[in-house]
């Protein structure tokens, strides 16, 4: 009755964040989870899809489609963004009379972000975790509102042990990141960095945790900039830690 | 004109994928049960509810409960607020109260309602009644007739509305029920107000700066 | 002078916002906010989410049938006694003003705050007649005499300081007055009393036209718009074809939604209710009434099943007060009249693409308005059907987006699509890396990417994620963590509810360039075998040298010249 997961790496999350990826398969396998890794896959399009190509992001969607369709099991992301982008735009890039229709149909239906896979589907909040530090959460944007991750997040923190959690004022609000918005109108999301950096250097915390690599790298550099000591997480980390 | 009218309506036909009209849309979705109607209970719970409503937001209420305590009040209030002039409505429940006489007593001078613009501009008063009124927000609504001129509680700086409890509506669906169908009605919530500076509120600019709400017995 | 915007560069106007806008900016969205979310606390968030919903199906509805509703508000309101006029663009909005205003000898006009009067630029058109004309409203009062155009939708001189205002009073209208809100107020009360007493003209705009009863519906605080509807004896309303409301029932939903979601009030201090002009001459009020329905570009609007819904827009401005992007820079650096997430999907389909495809990507995407949207808007969706009709085109607009930009995404794409050319340019990108790197971090990109370097700086490539999942070997399961897992029997549960609403909401999009088509065989998808692997990072190691090649040149051309 093994439960499979077919790892969805991002490609950002595999080029920046690979510790991010090794937590997450370490928490899957410690719960008896059957990993597998499709190894055709590169990236889900989200990139071409928000900057409004979207004949490209369904060229770069195929890709997906090709190394992940066939699989079995789940597919499970450590990303909120990447996983809405197949949950709400995948169905618009290939509706209904598109050839790929069916295939996408069902492999939406497995894709799953990685807290909510844990939460929702195994059923889990506890998952063995010590991580004996002062930790405050930022809520990543397309997780929290695009798939109402909400309180996933926060059940997995709460049961790691030693983890003290101290709450992130405007934990809601956006970092900035954006994807290429970061680069379109830096201004605007270095003001927003900014905020978001002060807020996480007024809580006292020495860790940072976060759901998406956009938010870790942008946050990550912001408090580099201000000489901050906190370290940036993600939150498969915190969960992976013994 | 007529060239723009049809042109704006076919476009919109055109966009909408049916051809012209013919005159029935289907109905709209029922929306009064969108959310849990608000019952009335006890009838002077709702006054003080209409009357706490009103409170919050900047507006003198109070209750009266006898025909002698409306003539102090008239006094007292023509007195703090330097009454020289006044206008009112023509209803009969305005009539009965002898508002009018009762100002002329106190040295008012009192307009009509129906006076020309520029004399009601010089009202210091203007007394009106209260046709519906909502617990929920407190709001006032007001029709318009000869008996019930518009400016009368628009042009003097202090309004004075005579609220009786058979006015009170259980919740805004009601209203529209009663008054949808006017040419013209006002909701008056407060006294007027704006935070347009630095967000800083100001109560008082281009309507009344003072709302006095007396809700009367029915016996006074 | 009449401005017409001919494009808006959001950039530019960011990074020329004055220091003190974004302060005074904030404090008025989080005071918005703030009392929203205690209303919506009383109410409670079941009954909050249940008028959403309604609202939204009623403004949904009407605009489906926006026809049939516009026919029905013309014949009410001749019914009523009132003028009906339809106006196609600003332009023609303007004369038949100007024509109105003309044939009764108009010389004085008062006019309460009409973000759509604004957006035909009527106080341009009638003051060039030489009819004067006063924003009575307080916040529009004081940017009239400045100058500039409103910076948020519900409080627009909110980014002026008080001492700037006295300052202004004092240029402007000769009047010395202390910095003191309640004293600024009554300098204006007393200026603009006078005005509504003896103007010959009122103009409103309205917040909803309800169909049944040709009602216009005016939504106030300051009573100004109870001054210029009442006191003169000519009334003009201009609306937007988009604010048609079926019937008085379901304005009592959007009434309930609109002062809560605009100012966090209960509702108002005023709402009129009116239908034609007065019948009695006794009762007060204008003896005509005109309504001016404007289109400038509602109809293109809804010719896009997704972008239809930003005509559900009730103008109550919580869009604005929840985004970063606005409380970051202000209402100015939209360029327009609208702004906000609002304006940002406004604008390009009022003004078109061409002149304000900045807009739609002037967000982060954050979605927190489409979440407090009391009309359950789909911002974030017309967003990105917006950016796809810039870059790309669609059945309502051609791509506005240089070719270049449409090369550079079809070569992303391809190597993106490709496993072996997209590990390829990430091991080129790791090694080409080195020389930027320092402890893990690059502090300066070339253009450009030196866009993210000069906010903060990127962090270096890791990768071998793959590798190390070859090497790894698997944990054992942990039975005391085992012992808790029972995998919920529907999987399909969760995300099954957001493909209906996807595939309910969205239409087939166009195709509009050929698209190259990869299909991926299962044979080449995984190297099967040893050779076809060595071939394989044979071609890599090549690639990856002349990339690199290529890019240390870049470097040092880059390095050369800065």
């Amino acid at each position: 009755m093994a439960i499979t997961a077919q790892l969805f790496i991002t490609c950002l999350h595999e080029q920046f964040y690979p510790n991010a990826l090794k937590g997450m398969v370490s928490v899957l396998e410690s719960l008896g989870v059957q990993v597998e890794m499709p190894e055709a896959q590169t990236c889900c399009g989200q990139p071409f899809y928000n900057t409004g190509f979207q004949s490209q992001a369904r060229t770069v969607a195929r890709q997906w489609l090709a190394a992940f369709g066939k699989t079995d099991g789940y597919i499970v992301a450590p990303s909120g963004s990447c996983v809405d982008m197949v949950h709400h735009h995948y169905l618009e890039l290939f509706p209904k009379g598109d050839s790929e229709h069916e295939t996408v149909k069902r492999a939406v239906e497995r894709t799953y972000e990685f807290t909510s896979f844990l939460v929702d589907v195994l059923g889990v909040t506890d998952v063995g975790a010590r991580f004996p530090h002062k930790v405050t959460y930022h809520a990543s944007c397309h997780g929290l509102r695009g798939l109402g991750l909400r309180e996933q997040p926060r059940q997995l923190l709460a049961a790691v042990r030693d983890l003290e959690l101290i709450p992130l004022p405007q934990e809601d609000t956006c970092c900035g990141f954006g994807g290429a918005f970061s680069v379109i109108y830096p201004e605007v999301s270095e003001s927003m960095m900014v905020t978001k950096v002060r807020n996480i250097e007024a809580t006292g915390a020495e860790v940072v945790v976060a759901g998406d690599a956009g938010c870790l790298m942008n946050i990550a550099g912001g408090l580099r900039r201000a000489k901050s000591p906190i370290r940036t997480m993600h939150i498969a980390e915190v969960l992976a830690s013994r | 004109m007529s060239t723009a009218r049809e042109e704006i309506l076919s476009k919109i036909r055109a966009t909408l994928g049916h051809p012209s009209s013919n005159g029935k849309a289907s109905a709209p979705p029922d929306v009064t049960s969108s959310v849990p109607a608000r019952a009335l209970g006890d009838v002077n719970v709702d006054v003080d509810a209409v009357l706490g409503e009103l409170a919050k937001v900047g507006a003198t209420p109070r209750r009266i409960r006898r025909r002698e305590d409306l003539h102090a009040a008239l006094g007292a209030l023509v007195a703090s607020e330097g009454v020289k002039k006044a206008t009112l409505w023509d209803t009969e429940d305005i009539r009965a109260l002898g508002i009018a006489d009762t100002l002329t007593a106190l040295g008012v001078e009192v307009v009509p309602g129906n006076a020309d613009k520029h004399v009601l501009a010089e009202c210091d008063l203007g007394v009106t009644g209260v046709d519906l009124t909502l617990p929920e927000t407190g709001t006032l609504v007001l029709r318009s007739s000869a008996e019930k001129p518009r400016a009368v509680s628009l042009l003097p700086r202090v309004h004075l509305a005579l609220l009786r409890p058979s006015a009170i509506r259980p919740d805004l669906h009601q209203v529209f029920e009663e008054v949808g169908g006017e040419h013209y009605f006002v909701f008056v919530t407060g006294p007027s107000r704006t935070a347009d500076i630095e967000l800083t509120l100001t109560i008082g600019v281009h309507g009344p700066g003072a709302l006095y709400v007396w809700a009367l017995e029915e016996s006074v | 002078m009449t401005h017409t915007v001919t494009h808006i560069d959001f950039r530019a106007n960011t990074q020329h916002v004055p220091p003190h806008m974004p302060p005074s900016v904030q404090k008025a969205t989080s005071k918005f906010l703030g009392n929203r979310a205690a209303l919506v606390d009383i109410i409670g968030q079941d009954n909050w989410q249940a008028l959403r919903q309604a609202g939204h199906d009623l403004r949904m509805h009407a605009i489906d049938h926006l026809d049939t509703y516009l026919e029905q508000v013309e014949q009410r309101v001749t019914e009523a006694g009132g003028h009906v006029h339809w106006a196609r663009d600003a332009e023609e909005a303007r004369q038949i003003v100007l024509d109105i205003a003309r044939e009764h000898g108009v010389k004085r006009v008062v006019k309460s705050k009409s973000m759509a009067t604004e957006e035909i630029e009527l106080n341009h058109a009638l003051q060039a007649a030489d009819i004067s004309v006063v924003e009575t409203d307080l916040g529009e009062y004081i940017i009239q005499l400045a100058g500039v155009t409103p910076s948020h939708i519900i409080v627009p001189a909110v980014h002026l300081t008080k001492e700037g205002i006295a300052d202004l009073f004092h240029e402007k209208l000769g009047i010395e007055a202390p910095p003191d809100p309640k004293v600024l107020t009554q300098i204006a009360h007393e200026k603009l009393r006078e005005e509504f007493l003896n103007a010959d003209m009122g103009i409103s705009g309205a917040n909803f036209i309800v169909a049944e009863t040709g009602t216009i519906v005016v939504v106030s605080n300051e009573g100004n718009a109870r001054m210029c509807t009442t006191l003169p004896p000519l009334h003009v309303a201009v609306v937007g074809i988009d604010k048609v409301v079926p019937d008085m029932q379901s304005l009592a939903v959007l009434l309930k939604l609109l002062a809560r979601s605009a100012t966090g009030q209960k509702m108002s201090c005023y709402t009129s209710f009116i239908t034609g002009p007065r019948r009695e001459t006794d009762e007060g009020g204008p003896q005509e009434f005109h309504l001016v329905l404007l289109d400038n570009g509602r109809t293109r609007v809804l010719q896009d099943d997704v972008t239809r819904e930003t005509m559900l827009c009730i103008r109550c401005g919580a869009c604005l007060n929840t985004c970063p992007v606005y409380n970051s820079v202000g209402g100015h650096a939209y360029g327009w009249v609208y702004s906000g997430p609002i304006g940002a999907i406004l604008a390009p389909q009022l003004l078109g693409t061409k002149v304000a495809s900045d807009l739609p990507f002037a967000s982060s995407l954050c979605g927190a308005c489409g979440e407090i949207c009391p009309v359950k808007i789909p911002i974030p969706q017309i967003l990105l059907r917006l950016r796809h009709r810039v870059m790309e085109g669609d059945s309502v607009e051609p791509a506005v987006s240089p070719p270049s930009a449409r090369t550079a995404a079809d070569v992303g794409a391809a190597v993106f699509a490709s496993p072996f050319l997209y590990t390829t340019a990430a091991r080129t990108a790791s090694v080409a890396q080195t020389p930027l790197s320092r402890g893990g971090w690059i502090g300066s990109m070339p253009p450009p990417l030196n866009r993210w370097t000069d906010v903060r700086p990127f962090p270096t490539l890791q990768g071998g994620f793959r590798t190390w999942w070859h090497e790894h070997t698997p944990e054992a399961p942990d039975p005391s963590l085992t012992s808790q897992v029972h995998e919920t029997p529907a999987m399909s549960e969760a995300p099954a509810e957001s493909i209906d609403v996807v595939t309910k909401e969205v239409g087939v999009p166009s195709v509009t360039a050929d698209e190259p088509k990869v299909t991926v065989s299962p044979d080449e998808a995984v190297p099967v075998s040893r050779d076809g692997s060595r071939r394989r990072r044979a071609a890599q190691v090549v690639a990856v040298a002349a990339a690199i090649g290529f890019i240390a040149y870049g470097i040092r051309e880059w390095r050369r010249r800065s």
